[in-house]
């Protein structure tokens, strides 16, 4: 397990963390929302031991992390950096090594990473040449040529055309089935929702929702139903006890149900317009949770 | 990996990236090749000892030996040419092919042609009258025997000239004071090349920043101590075989000096370069946190300059001992040989002292200004930052 347990940072008089917890489990992706600013790059850089919480730690089987476990760890940092006059081949059999990789390891590492990456023909080129989608591929790789027993990559598809995307998803979905605990973070919501396995949305400096998708749906849009009456007028269901209309676009309904209210009544309503062409449970998109993650 | 490995790989990066760089050989083949030049015109300068060509008309074989002694007794070598008649005579001398001539040496009334009056004639002069002394008491029947030797003994024998060993620590200190420029300026670069290019934070997961100082400092410095004996080899093996120098155990013993300086300098001087250099995040503004150590580097090189024409002075004797000066003045004073062991300790020492705080402090400022990027870091933030 990787846990992030209770941490607290504080830049002068910005708490930019309060408390901010969630456990990721071998094998599982994590990914992690949450508005520009809302410290997701800074909980990652607390994890890899690039700034310092004033409260809470990180935890890997049970262990908080240290100089030494970290090396186990797969880094993708907010600011990519790679020294820029550095032969592919050879920065990234740089960074196996810094991770800790023997020298033939390194070697095979960097080989079957760059040939997965597409990267097999750049191996010789030195990163300033290559194109900035390359450039991303090649970070990428830094993070995985060491083959480490975690990933926390801090934003990896940002700046990927979409086959960098599915070929940047693949390696993780691999690495992930492999039992590698992964978590990034994302503003790319769509991504996230086809991805992980479980979500953690950061506002106001603390995890607001997390766990599965479906479990977040059950937990914040369960109550939501989408009735479609064609033949109603405008305000049809303003008189419907217990109910809050979300939007409606010509007979096209969001509605927002009370817990205790019973939807077999709202049918009833429905059906008293006229037709009734669709009558469902709505599942939100991971953006509209968010959304809702965000404002509560 | 342990600490010790991660120093290892950092050190080891940067002496192959340096190594493959062309800029970087290209600067060491020049180095090498200038040191090779300097020592040739040494040569050639040293080698010109003067030599005078006299032309003579008339007398016999005597008169040669005559004029080769007088001129030895003057320092200068002495050759001789047959020149026909006068006329033969004046056209040599305006034509420069002899610096004098001289008619009839051993007759009544010789007579000397120059183009103007000037080391010749007394040489001639002195000839001229050895040969008639010399005819003289012959006339009187005086049987001539050779005048004895003088034996010389030394009471109170001087040690080797220190000369040499002088111009060689100088020699030695302008290396010095290059490669302490060019490897401090590696340093600097390096650790802005890390910020500004932002693969610090990569790095920094993976080790502290110590750890990466250490291994820049560690790496570039065996690349400089390896630069420095090569042109040691390269110079001594040249001041040797060019005859530069006749003293090679002195010559030997003056190197291994400025050696051993070169990496107490290089420990000082990297370390500041570094942790100033983490204050900035673009090689633009370089120049401006590095000028404050590089004029302290210039100071040091004038006042050891200055020191080799006047070893013992106030300026040399104190100097020696602030640290940062200390690597280039020393070796001048030592290669003049009048400083006691306990002064060298002391200065020794000194450094020591300067060094362990400088890498302290540096480290501080570089583990803390390290992770800000943009802009330049203030000395005072850097120190009571965080660090990683």
């Amino acid at each position: 397990m990787l846990e992030f347990d209770g941490l607290v940072k504080t830049y002068g008089d910005n708490r930019v963390l309060q408390g901010v917890g969630f456990t990721v489990a071998p094998g599982q992706m994590f990914g992690f929302c949450g508005s520009n600013g809302a410290g997701k790059t800074t909980t990652m850089r607390i994890a890899m031991g690039l700034a310092r919480a004033d409260a809470g730690e990180v935890r890997w089987r049970g262990t908080a992390l240290d100089d030494a476990s970290r090396q186990r760890i797969g880094y993708m940092p907010e600011e990519r950096g790679l020294y820029p006059k550095m032969k592919v081949a050879d920065q990234l059999t740089y960074f196996a090594r810094l991770h800790g990789a023997g020298s033939a390891d390194a070697d095979r590492a960097v080989q079957e990473w760059t040939e997965r990456l597409g990267l097999a023909d750049k191996r010789g080129e030195r990163v300033e040449k290559l194109s900035l989608g390359n450039q991303q591929r090649v970070q990428l790789a830094a993070a995985l040529v060491s083959g480490p027993e975690v990933l926390i990559l801090d934003e990896p598809f940002s700046g990927l055309d979409p086959v960098g995307v599915d070929s940047l998803a693949d390696a993780l979905l691999e690495r992930c089935r492999a039992g590698v605990p992964v978590v990034f973070s994302s503003h790319q919501l769509d991504l996230v929702e086809r991805l992980c396995d479980a979500v953690g949305i950061l506002a106001r400096g603390r995890i607001v929702a997390s766990g599965t998708v479906p479990e977040l749906r059950r937990r914040e849009g369960g109550r939501q139903l989408r009735v479609v009456v064609p033949d109603a007028g405008p305000g049809w269901a303003d008189g419907v006890p217990g109910v809050r209309v979300v939007s409606e676009q010509r007979g096209d309904t969001v509605l927002e149900l009370d817990p205790a209210t019973d939807d077999q009544a709202v049918l009833a309503a429905a059906l008293r317009t006229g037709r009734v062409t669709h009558f469902a449970r709505r599942e939100p998109s991971l953006v509209e949770l968010f959304r809702e993650a965000v404002a509560a | 990996m342990s600490a010790a490995g991660q120093v290892r790989l950092v050190a080891r990066r940067e002496i192959t990236t340096r190594v493959r760089d062309k800029g970087f050989i290209i600067s060491s083949l020049v180095i090498v090749l200038l040191v090779v030049g300097v020592m040739i015109f040494q040569l050639v300068a040293g080698g010109r000892t003067s030599t005078t060509t006299i032309g003579v008309v008339g007398g016999n074989p005597s008169v040669e030996t005559a004029l080769q002694q007088a001129g030895e007794a003057s320092g200068t070598a002495v050759t001789v040419t047959e020149l026909p008649d006068e006329a033969a005579a004046r056209q040599a001398v305006s034509d420069g092919d002899v610096d004098g001539a001289v008619l009839d040496p051993v007759g009544d009334s010789p007579q000397l042609l120059v183009e103007s009056s000037g080391s010749v004639d007394d040489i001639v002069r002195s000839a001229v009258g050895a040969l008639s002394v010399g005819a003289q008491l012959a006339a009187q029947g005086v049987d001539l025997q050779p005048a004895p030797n003088v034996s010389v003994t030394e009471l109170d024998p001087s040690d080797e000239d220190d000369g040499p060993a002088v111009v060689v620590a100088l020699v030695g200190v302008v290396v010095l004071y290059g490669l302490l420029i060019l490897f401090g300026q590696f340093v600097a670069q390096g650790v802005v090349e890390e910020k500004s290019s932002r693969v610090v934070e990569l790095l920094l997961s993976t080790m502290k920043p110590w750890q990466l100082l250490a291994g820049k400092i560690l790496g570039l410095g065996v690349l400089g101590l390896a630069q420095m004996v090569l042109i040691a080899v390269v110079g001594v093996t040249g001041a040797l075989a060019l005859g530069v120098v006749s003293v090679p155990g002195q010559l030997i013993g003056t190197v291994l000096v400025v050696i051993g300086w070169f990496l107490v300098g290089y420990a000082f001087y990297a370390s500041v370069f570094a942790a100033a250099a983490s204050l900035v995040s673009r090689q633009e503004d370089l120049g401006s946190v590095l000028t404050p150590t590089t004029l302290l580097l210039v100071v040091g090189f004038f006042i050891s300059i200055q020191a080799g024409q006047d070893p013992g002075s106030g300026l040399a004797t104190v100097t020696s001992f602030v640290p940062g000066l200390t690597p280039l003045v020393m070796p001048v004073r030592m290669a003049a040989g009048d400083v006691p062991l306990w002064q060298v300790l002391l200065a020794v020492a000194i450094m020591a002292v300067a060094i362990a705080l400088v890498v302290r402090v540096g480290g501080r400022v570089y583990a803390g200004a390290l992770l800000r990027t943009g802009g330049k870091t203030k000395l005072r933030e850097a120190l009571t930052a965080e660090r990683a």
